[in-house]
């Protein structure tokens, strides 16, 4: 039987091998979209290294990133789609030190998902999850989507006790003569939560058109009712704070700008 | 006859899959025989719980043996100085001797004592003195990467191990990728679990083997530790693998270092797991001092002093060390002080210790 098991795996193998060499032709009941975290501060357009006016607070940020999963389409009729292997970091950032500087991670700005493979259809919603669910959020060498362990969304003191660090603001706020440097940050497991939006016209997906939904992800709603004055870093030693952040993550950050 | 059925049909598969390889694609070979991996079934002794494999990282031949060159593989650390084995030596039940270590590539005292490396495979509710790491394969990431222990750059660890052309057909055969960090921890979990000690004077008494028997003292000394430690050090992996406040201290408001000083409730948040860490085996004991999680216990002497008469009162010391009619502490005396170190003798295991299949291979 055991052999029986290894031809078996053996046949699959050789044909996953193979695939390269076959011309696929796509089947024409999948279809293509695009899915866009446009970031905003408030009524603006979200950049690091500007200011951001709020009450009597000004921000200047210096990343605003987060992992976007599990990402699912529900159709019309209520049919759910999972987009597989969807595990998306999401990110408008300067240059992260990795390992407390043992090699660097590149400035980026990533906002699109580009999602192929999508069955043809019409969708009246979109749901995922902000942060890692336990499973591999516990355990770092299971390995899927975009997780990984060298764009510095983990750190040696988030793997002493988790490992992903779910989503990471970091900049500077003043207020008056006050100046501190924050870090804003989820990664408990409690903190995993999921987004459920729903689109104002359906969103076709054909086989011939790139369908596109455009999202707005507010940071000003992110850290809603923090006082980053008086907790400049909230991290895994404020769980009450980071589970508040968690919340906004889930309740307000994320509108449906537009889809087509 | 089932067995027939499935040869004709592995024939039938096997041709195709062989017509196949040669139509499709030519260049590909034919996977060899003694590249399939030989899973492995830890050898689980009576008188120990039963072992569950991790089905994302089930134990082959090939995977421990990979995990054991990685485990004493000096390219691990930032200046290739250091492996895991550099303060987890065998000899010493894979402890390190020292309370508090130094021998960071930072060269910064480290605030924790290095633990043991027993029986892991039945450590299933958190690793390090705190449990703040969920599975040994999470765990490797901090010892490697924390610039006060190993210091290495993952980056730099995948290129470095990928100028070893052993190494990158190791990784093929197990794991079927390149040489990628994911793939090295569980090379390191897989050589890990298979440190099973259960080969002590104890376990052959328990076992009824080679007509092991204990002394009277050593007898005496097994039924005081039933009777007044088997609670927290409990069954037959000595650990119920869990997290006590042993009143080691009274006082858990320190909260540096991301709360270090503070147990458990740095990775739960709950008040009651201040000052709570986790329970060590007793098995080879005696070859793993000093004790408790910052080595403050110099020898074995020094531990049942402070269980007979220096435990701390807290809102959390474990009610379960209220042994002296109602009050602090598990009274003991000299007689039965010695019984207990004579018992805790018998848990030596001087196989795991010696044990060629856990040896440096370098």
């Amino acid at each position: 039987m055991k052999k029986f098991i290894a031809i078996i795996s053996l046949f699959s193998l050789l044909l996953a091998s193979c695939e390269k060499n076959n011309e696929v032709t796509p089947l024409k009941t999948l279809g293509k979209a695009t899915v866009t975290f446009d970031a905003v501060f408030g009524t603006q357009d979200f950049s690091i290294n500007k200011d951001f006016m709020s009450g009597s607070k000004t921000y200047n940020f210096t990343k605003f990133r987060y992992w976007v999963t599990n990402l699912i389409l529900v159709d019309t009729k209520g049919e759910e789609y999972n987009v597989p292997n969807s595990y998306f970091l999401i990110e408008e950032t300067a240059a992260v030190p990795v390992q407390d500087g043992a090699f660097t991670y590149p400035a980026t700005k990533r906002e699109t998902i580009q999602l192929n493979d999508i069955p043809i259809g019409d969708y009246q919603a979109i749901k995922f999850s902000i942060g890692i669910e336990s499973k591999y959020n516990d355990n770092l060498s299971l390995q899927i989507g975009e997780l990984s362990q060298l764009n510095g969304m983990t750190n040696v003191s988030w793997m002493w006790m988790t490992s992903y660090i779910f989503s990471s603001i970091g900049g500077k706020v003043t207020d008056g003569n006050a100046t501190k440097n924050i870090l804003v940050e989820t990664g408990l497991n409690t903190n995993y939560k999921s987004v459920l939006l729903n689109l104002p016209t359906p969103l076709l997906v054909g086989s011939n058109k790139n369908a596109a939904i455009i999202l707005t992800t507010d940071v000003s709603k992110a850290i809603d009712g923090i006082d980053l004055i008086a907790n400049p870093v909230v991290g895994a030693s404020k769980a009450n704070l980071m589970a508040q952040v968690a919340t906004n993550y889930t309740s307000k950050v994320f509108a449906v700008k537009s889809n087509q | 006859m089932k067995h027939q059925i499935a040869n004709r049909w592995s024939a039938f598969i096997l041709l195709s899959a062989i017509l196949i390889t040669t139509s499709s694609c030519k260049k590909e070979e034919v996977v060899i025989a003694d590249e399939i991996l030989h899973p492995v079934k830890l050898e689980v002794p009576a008188n120990f719980p039963k072992f569950v494999d991790d089905p994302d990282n089930p134990l082959t031949k090939e995977g421990i043996e990979l995990g054991r060159l990685l485990f004493y593989d000096t390219r691990l650390s930032g200046n290739n100085t250091l492996s895991c084995g550099s303060c987890h030596r065998q000899a010493i039940a894979f402890s390190d001797g020292i309370a508090l270590n130094n021998n960071g590539v930072s060269g910064k005292t480290l605030p924790r004592h290095s633990p043991t490396l027993i029986n892991l495979a039945w450590t299933t509710n958190g690793l390090f003195w705190d449990g703040g790491s969920t599975n040994l394969e999470s765990q490797a990431f901090a010892p490697i990467t924390n610039a006060d222990e190993m210091h290495q750059n993952l980056m730099e660890l995948e290129f470095e191990l990928k100028q070893v052309p052993d190494y990158v057909k190791r990784f093929k055969q197990v794991f079927n990728v390149d040489v990628k960090s994911a793939a090295i921890v569980k090379a390191l979990a897989q050589f890990q679990r298979s440190l099973v000690s259960a080969d002590s004077r104890y376990d052959q008494y328990i076992r009824k083997e080679n007509n092991i028997s204990l002394s009277t003292e050593e007898l005496m000394g097994l039924n005081i530790v039933n009777e007044k430690c088997k609670r927290c050090h409990s069954g037959e992996l000595f650990t119920d693998n869990n997290y006590h406040n042993n009143g080691l201290d009274s006082n858990f408001s320190n909260a540096d270092h991301e709360g270090l000083y503070q147990g458990r409730y740095r990775v739960t948040f709950n008040p009651s797991d201040l000052g709570k860490f986790k329970t060590p085996t007793l098995r080879n004991v005696l070859l793993t001092a000093p004790y408790m999680h910052d080595g403050r216990f110099k020898t074995i002497d020094e531990v049942l002093t402070h269980y007979g008469n220096g435990i701390k009162p807290s809102a959390t010391t474990d009610h379960l060390l209220y042994q002296n009619q109602g009050k602090l502490g598990i009274s003991l005396s000299a007689t039965e002080k010695s019984a207990i170190v004579a018992f805790l003798k018998t848990l030596t295991d001087e196989k795991f210790i010696t044990n060629k299949k856990f040896k440096n291979p370098f």
